[in-house]
């Protein structure tokens, strides 16, 4: 049995495929390349294959992750050439590792999610000091949908964000790009449009989603020590 | 903004976004500068709907293996889709380049079933192309339109340039052909018609028109170019092994109807059922042989990763080496991981057999189509399963454990009286009875879901004589069954919508004057009719009375074999005669033996040869 992580993006038109629909392309994908997967024990078995963190319909991403094990060993240089002979236009396997075993998974590691967001607006104000304005207030509430209940309950998320930047300070065409880095996983987890709802509520404009097109930058856990950030794909493994 | 960034814009906000991007594995894109004809595929339904269609599979791969054609696919956009595409004013487009469906040179329907229609006329508006022949300018795209509701096209006479019959797979590249030349030497559309038209199975409605008498009955139907052909018909590919037949099938990026490989065993059916339109349209029977199928399915699994594969016939049981070919598949499929489906299983020991391998534990999805419910009745409708069969294959599912079978009844058959509806009931009472007996007081928890649908006469059948029931009688007939069932435990009733088996009868065997009401009844907002949450009754009644048609003649309308039918001068190789021979053994409940057993003189073999003639 071999263990594996997988880099990929997914740009273009596949953004609107859901992460369903893109775990069963991968799943034929690797039937067509013969590779077979190791499968779950029970009743009804499944590859063992998921993503490390699902990405929303309508975004794109040049860094999504996929953690699959094999029957089998192959070379990781062989699995990224076969698959992408496989893949539709727009998604393209930038690099693959093979890991060590773990009865933990990659997705209960993930900490951060990196964002590019682009928006469209009128609204002129010097971004910069709103951005600051807007990270220094004492807490920042949203209200967010319980999953059972449906009740609407205040949230602060100000200890979720850990950055957000004016990327190279450009305002161009009324388009703004904004970078950040926030938390993702199965402990914290914030929304990159819940945040820039709440950025626009806070200067007092429309937020529009449609009008947002968002792109995932990196996925993230913590350094063994003190709180730098290391991409998925560097991942350290102890012995 | 271009039609992409338009799109972009549109796609955040639809629902399943992805039925309008293409790019799936094995979709193909051309270098446009070595593109000499632009044929636009279009399905008159959902992305879903038509890519689980075969014949979509068969014929984008057909076209696209010619280096100077290519085929672009075209679905009907959802109706949230739909809105914001008005809105935005952005028209329909193809999936593979995204180019506006009304720059193609050829615009290509399939015709499934008459409740698509309306869908034709929206995504024609949405196109920006003027519905029918006469309003299109030169500059338009050619219409062309095929499938099996192309053998009666006069719904649609004024509305589509030429029909293509039959089989498809030679006769459009040669239409092809046809166009690249006529292209070059710029002629017109009138020019490119003349020509096609004298290609075997190609009929040009404007080249002929039909003479009613003062009271509204059939005449004649004149040719109005004396060069067309007298009559027109259908292609036959005599030998299906000689025809391509795709390896690497498009493999969908979002869930569909059947997302699987699949491969056509064999084209046409011998059994000649009175109510069967594709019994009688797709005759003679042509196998694919056993290798044929064995190497497609092995390429095609190979190809798309698919992990479940089907096979494609009318009668599947009716292959003339079905248990080789099974067997076969089953280990193929079997070292590949991948499950097989076997749709319409004769219900014999050798079949459950195979679904005691394939299925394992899951038994479920057993089915059975009886149609009628006594053997009179089913005499009259040729239908030839004896109760015997029904009961012996019964038996054998529940002592091999299976725990529900789903019985296909038809009500409303010629004949027909409220007896026949006993039957029906006694044959769902008496299986059930064969449960207590073998699986003791609880039956096993074993049911029984009789599904009925209405018939509907149709164009090219011994029963296109016929009245349809009237939908009170329908209605009756539905409320007495469910009465009659509701007493037996463990079986459930589950009927058709008579309204819009209502509305297929008027379009099945419709005439030119239904286009006006289609028409109509795009405008006053029908569209996916076939689609119960979008069917559009009140609509269609007042399309009717606007239009100066009146439905009930057309749907309740009892023949005469002497009249002249609007389908008159298309020829599916079925001769008239024998459809009335088969009317008129009808009427005296007798049976027609299958053709495998000796020829029954349908006629077909006059056109080609038949294969299966007399082999069992
Ligand atoms: S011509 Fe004879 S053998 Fe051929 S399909 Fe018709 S009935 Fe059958």
């Amino acid at each position: 049995m071999s263990r594996y992580v997988l880099q990929f993006y997914k740009q273009g038109y596949m953004k609107y495929i859901s992460h369903l629909d893109l775990l069963r392309l991968f799943k034929r994908s690797f039937k067509r390349m013969e590779i077979k997967l190791q499968h779950s024990q029970g009743f009804n078995p499944h590859p063992k294959m998921s993503f490390v963190q699902p990405l929303s319909l309508g975004y794109t991403s040049v860094s999504e992750y996929l953690e699959f094990e094999t029957n089998e060993y192959e070379e990781p240089n062989h699995i990224i050439q076969k698959l992408n002979e496989a893949m539709p236009d727009g998604i393209g396997i930038a690099a693959c590792r093979a890991i060590p075993p773990s009865k933990k998974t990659l997705a209960a590691m993930v900490e951060y999610a990196s964002y590019e967001l682009k928006f469209k607006t009128n609204h002129i104000c010097d971004w910069n000091e709103k951005l600051e304005e807007f990270l220094q207030q004492d807490k920042i509430i949203i209200l967010k949908k319980q999953k059972k209940s449906k009740n609407l309950v205040e949230q602060d998320i100000k200890p979720m964000i850990r950055d957000i930047i004016l990327k190279d300070s450009i305002v161009d065409n009324n388009i703004i790009t904004l970078t950040t880095t926030i938390s993702a996983g199965s402990n914290f987890n914030l929304n990159p449009e819940n945040l820039m709802k709440s950025f626009c509520t806070f200067l007092d404009i429309p937020f529009e989603k449609e009008a947002i097109s968002i792109e995932r930058k990196e996925l993230y856990c913590s350094t063994s020590e003190g709180n730098g950030l290391v991409p998925i794909l560097k991942i350290e493994f102890k012995n | 903004m271009t039609l992409t960034e338009q799109l972009d814009k549109l796609l955040m906000k639809v629902e399943k976004p992805a039925r309008y991007i293409g790019g799936e594995l094995h979709s193909v894109n051309k270098d446009l500068n070595n593109v000499k004809t632009r044929f636009g595929f279009a399905f008159p339904d959902t992305y879903e709907i038509g890519m689980s269609y075969l014949g979509l599979q068969i014929i984008y791969h057909i076209l696209n293996n010619t280096d100077s054609v290519f085929c672009e696919r075209i679905f009907a956009p959802g109706i949230d889709m739909e809105g914001l595409m008005r809105e935005e004013n952005l028209p329909l487009f193809t999936l593979e380049t995204k180019t506006p469906a009304k720059e193609m040179d050829i615009l290509g329907f399939t015709l499934q079933y008459e409740l698509s229609f309306t869908n034709i006329i929206n995504m024609l508006d949405l196109a920006g192309i003027p519905f029918k022949s006469k309003d299109r300018s030169e500059s338009d795209p050619i219409i062309a339109a095929g499938g099996p509701c192309a053998f009666n096209p006069e719904p649609l006479a004024d509305i589509v340039d030429f029909f293509m019959l039959g089989d498809g797979e030679e006769v459009l590249k040669k239409v092809c052909e046809i166009h690249q030349s006529w292209k070059a030497r710029n002629g017109n559309k009138r020019e490119f018609l003349e020509e096609v038209c004298q290609l075997k199975g190609i009929y040009v409605p404007a080249f002929y028109e039909p003479i009613y008498n003062e009271n509204g009955v059939l005449q004649a139907i004149e040719k109005k170019y004396e060069k067309a052909p007298d009559k027109i018909e259908k292609n036959i590919i005599e030998d299906l092994d000689t025809v391509d037949f795709p390896n690497s099938n498009v493999v969908p990026l979002i869930e569909v109807v059947h997302d699987r490989a699949v491969v056509e065993i064999f084209r046409g059916c011998t059994r000649g059922c009175r109510f069967c339109q594709a019994g009688m349209i797709y005759r003679p029977v042509r196998e694919r042989s056993q290798d044929r199928i064995i190497d497609i399915a092995k390429n095609q699994i190979a190809s798309t990763g698919y992990e479940e594969m089907s096979i494609l016939s009318l009668s599947t049981s009716d292959y003339s080496k079905i248990e080789p070919l099974v067997t076969d598949l089953m280990g193929m499929c079997k070292q590949n991981n991948v499950s097989l489906s076997l749709p319409s299983l004769r219900l014999d020991s050798f079949s459950f057999n195979v679904l005691e391998q394939i299925q394992g534990y899951k038994k479920t999805g057993l089915t059975f189509a009886p149609e009628a419910g006594t053997q009179r009745l089913r005499d009259v409708i040729n239908k030839c399963i004896t109760d015997k069969d029904i009961y012996s294959g019964m038996e054998q599912a529940i002592s091999l454990g299976w725990t529900s079978v789903k019985l296909y009844f038809m009500v409303g058959l010629p004949t027909e009286t409220y007896e026949d509806l006993d039957g029906i009931a006694e044959i769902a009472k008496n299986i059930m009875d064969i449960a207590y007996r073998m699986n003791g007081n609880k039956r096993g928890r074993f049911n029984v879901t009789v599904s009925v649908s209405n018939f509907v006469p149709k164009a090219h059948t011994p029963f296109q004589w016929c009245a349809q029931d009237t939908m009170e009688s329908f209605e009756e007939k539905h409320r007495y069954l469910r009465e009659k069932l509701r007493k037996i435990k463990g079986v459930n009733f589950n009927y058709h919508g008579t309204e819009t088996s209502h509305m297929e009868a008027v379009f099945a065997r419709g005439d030119r004057h239904v286009c006006e009401t289609l028409i109509k009844a795009w405008s006053l907002g029908c569209k996916f009719d076939g689609w119960r949450e979008h069917f559009k009754y009140d609509k269609w009644l007042q399309a009717f009375k606007e239009t100066g048609i009146d439905d009930n003649s057309y749907a309740f309308k009892a023949g005469n074999p002497e009249d002249i039918l609007p389908w008159d001068h298309i020829d599916c190789g079925v001769s008239k005669e024998f459809l009335i021979s088969e009317w008129n053994k009808a009427n005296h409940c007798e049976q027609t033996q299958d053709c495998r057993r000796g020829c029954v003189g349908c006629g077909i073999n006059t056109h080609t040869e038949c294969k299966q003639e007399g082999t069992l």
